[in-house]
């Protein structure tokens, strides 16, 4: 333990640029994932503290938040861990090449992976507290939260923090499986990865469960009925859009790479190749706005109903609930959509430092930095484009009942439905943005 | 130029013996038929001295192997001459299709585009893009300078199979040999015509056989086809399969020899290089 030790403190110190690039991504990756889970969960336990006749409504829409974010906090942190992972996965093959025992190896990936998580973890603590106080000044329940009602506490904290160095490490030695077996860790691509019958099948069930589930959806029937329904018809289609979602993107792709053409060919070719080279990190890498987008339409969908119950409201506790939903709609969204961000923009820079040798070749063989820039964007982009879009006809399916008389009567919720849409791309187009710099700094080197 | 089949090792006679050069560094009588000309090129990085006043000349149809220790200056040569960075002083000229054209001059874009249209690179890695196929590989200079994808891909199938590669146009690097990888970065250096192929460590990433083969195919795609070509290496057998040998020391030419011609077992001079990749 002690040479593990030793070693990994000094590979830690003594990296070069890319390599302080490449420490610092997981770290910021993890302190996002960090903060963001603690504010959710902080903010989801006071609803619980909450006593009265909506109570169980409360607690059911902090459910349906949690549920809703969890899945890109979840992916953020694998990517975090994948980041992590990459980097040391080099140092370690060839320490294992020049004999390193398994024991050190594994010693060094535990220890290096759960150092940088601790960190961000560390970074994650202190943005949540810092958070508290702003989040503090929203109003729930006819009352300011107060920084004290989002912090989680030390002990959900605690537990918090060391859930996610558990999830670090062990994600590290589950990839640390390659290098232990394989030293030379030769990369090869096979063809891309086609439908199987097992998944098709699997669709059509969740489809069918996700579709009866919404002819029980009717506006009349009691609010916690309806949540209810709400969350079981989002996780199945949700379930549908992660089995479909990399199939679908490589269908687009393959179109796209036969029809490739025109003045930006290559760049076109190239964007459409990456994707249909790994359909599934492709769908990963904007799963998160899959999310938002669906959420998004259900937001839209759900301000609408809002208003419409509002007319009729009569008491003050349905009133209360009513401000309550919309303010829980946007914070969710808002949350989402940096989560989002966060992921496309570590997994850029980190897809970049990967991948510096090639986009030093061809720059040098001649290629303009904003070529490589327009695929790298293309390759985000154009499946963001048909995530976003099927993921919001997919919702507005989904709730058909709700969407169709919302149509009718508050037309306004589709201009928030197509903002809010607009808003999840432009989020993801600014985080590409942020990553050219260290494109032309990579590309550029000599 | 002379024909060296790359398997013969280099005679002992010919190593460190200058030879008489139809042209010499530093001469300041230029040679006619120069496709790529450095005059006193300089370069330094910080206090470090990476080029200190380099000449040379690079003929049409001539192969040079630039050699040297780890830190000679070999590297930043190659880039200077390719146009991947300026250098501090100093002339570079490229004779190209369009007549003489200055290299040291020409801003970062320009630059892009001459190193784009009239110049070939083969990397040590080979450094193809893992998500094209081996003909999209091969076609991606023509593409990145507006070819029409249906030619270009024609083109770069044509290279495929002067290289020994039909039939793999579909496949993908991952999908490749080391050495197949290697023939496809020969061919996407080649599919542009250039006047000027510059191959840093080739054959670094390959086994001797595999090296053979490749060295091979490099130089015929190049020289036997009219073009010329400056390969940066630390291989004696790679470099003594080129016509001339440039040896840096501290940023400076200090010694260049001509290799000899090689022969076979019957003492007749062996031609490696023929004419039927010449389009």
């Amino acid at each position: 333990m002690r040479t593990a030790t030793r070693l990994s403190f000094l590979l830690l110190r003594r990296g070069g640029d890319a390599s302080r690039m490449s420490l610092a991504l997981p770290v910021v990756a993890f302190a996002v994932v960090t903060a963001l889970a603690l504010t959710v969960l902080g903010g989801a336990r006071f609803f619980f503290t909450i006593e009265g006749m909506d109570a169980p409504i409360y607690q059911a829409l902090a459910a349906l938040a949690v549920t809703l974010l969890l899945i890109p906090l979840l992916t953020l942190c694998g990517s975090a861990a994948r980041l992590s992972a990459r980097r040391r996965d080099q140092h370690l093959s060839t320490l294992r090449l020049l004999g390193a025992p398994t024991r050190t190896i594994t010693s060094m990936t535990v220890l290096e992976s759960t150092v940088l998580a601790a960190v961000g973890t560390g970074l994650g603590i202190v943005g949540h507290v810092a958070l508290a106080p702003l989040l503090g000044l929203l109003t729930f329940h006819g009352e300011q939260l107060g920084a004290g009602n989002i912090l989680l506490g030390v002990g959900g904290t605690l537990a918090c923090a060391v859930g996610l160095l558990v999830m670090a490490a062990a994600s590290a030695v589950i990839g640390l499986r390659g290098v232990v077996v394989s030293p030379l860790g030769v990369r090869t691509r096979s063809e891309a990865p086609r439908m199987s019958w097992a998944r098709a099948v699997a669709v059509v069930v969740a489809l069918g469960a996700g579709l009866l589930a919404s002819q029980a959806l009717r506006i009349d029937q009691g609010t916690v009925a309806l949540v209810s329904g709400i969350v079981v018809a989002f996780g199945l289609t949700m379930a549908v859009l992660n089995l479909v979602g990399p199939w679908v993107l490589g269908l687009v792709a393959r179109v796209q790479v036969r029809r490739a053409g025109g003045r930006l060919v290559a760049e076109r070719l190239l964007a459409a190749r990456t994707v249909l080279d790994a359909p599934k990190a492709a769908w990963r890498q904007v799963s998160g706005v899959a999310l938002t987008s669906f959420v998004a339409v259900f937001a839209g969908v759900g301000v609408a109903v809002t208003n419409v119950m509002a007319a009729g409201a009569a008491s003050t506790e349905e009133d209360l609930l009513l401000v309550d939903l919309r303010t829980g709609i946007v914070l969710t969204l808002v949350i989402s959509f940096v989560t989002v961000a966060a992921s496309v923009a570590v997994n850029q820079a980190s897809d970049i430092l990967d991948r510096r040798e090639l986009f030093t070749s061809l720059e040098r063989m001649g290629m303009s930095l904003e070529s490589m820039d327009r695929a790298r964007r293309r390759a985000v982009l154009s499946p963001l484009r048909v995530v976003a879009v099927g993921s919001a006809a997919a919702a507005g399916l989904l709730v058909l009942p709700l969407t169709g008389m919302v149509l009718l009567t508050d037309p306004l919720s589709l201009v928030i439905i197509v903002a809010l849409l607009a808003a999840g791309i432009g989020v993801v187009w600014l985080a590409l943005r942020a990553t050219s710099p260290l494109l032309t700094r990579v590309a550029s080197r000599v | 130029m002379h024909s060296s089949p790359f398997p013969s090792p280099l005679p002992p006679s010919s190593v460190g013996s200058p030879s008489v050069l139809p042209w010499s560094v530093g001469s300041s009588s230029a040679n006619p038929s120069a496709v790529l000309t450095a005059q006193s090129v300089t370069k330094s990085y910080g206090p470090t001295v990476a080029l200190a006043g380099v000449a040379l000349q690079i003929g049409a149809a001539e192969s040079v192997a630039v050699m040297g220790a780890s830190g000679s200056g070999k590297t930043t040569l190659l880039h200077c001459l390719a146009g991947i960075i300026a250098p501090d002083a100093g002339a570079i000229t490229l004779l190209g299709p369009d007549g003489p054209q200055r290299v040291d001059t020409l801003g970062p874009e320009g630059r892009s585009r001459l190193r784009r249209q009239h110049y070939g690179f083969v990397f040590q890695q080979g450094l193809l893009l893992p998500e094209l196929t081996a003909v999209e590989n091969v076609a991606l200079p023509l593409l990145l300078d507006g070819t029409d994808r249906r030619r270009a891909e024609a083109e770069a199938a044509h290279w495929l199979a002067v290289l020994g590669l039909a039939g793999l146009e579909a496949r993908r690097p991952g999908q490749l040999s080391g050495g197949q990888q290697q023939r496809v970065a020969v061919a996407r250096a080649q599919v542009g015509a250039p006047s000027v192929v510059f191959a840093d460590e080739p054959t670094g990433a390959l086994d001797s056989r595999t090296s053979e083969q490749v060295m091979t195919a490099l130089l015929e795609t190049t020289t036997g086809a009219g073009r010329s070509l400056v390969v940066v290496t630390h291989d004696e057998r790679v470099a003594a399969s080129c016509d001339r040998i440039l040896e840096l020391r501290d940023g400076l030419v200090v010694h260049e020899r001509a290799t000899l011609p090689q022969q076979d077992a019957h003492g007749q001079q062996v031609l490696v290089r023929g004419q039927q990749v010449a389009r």
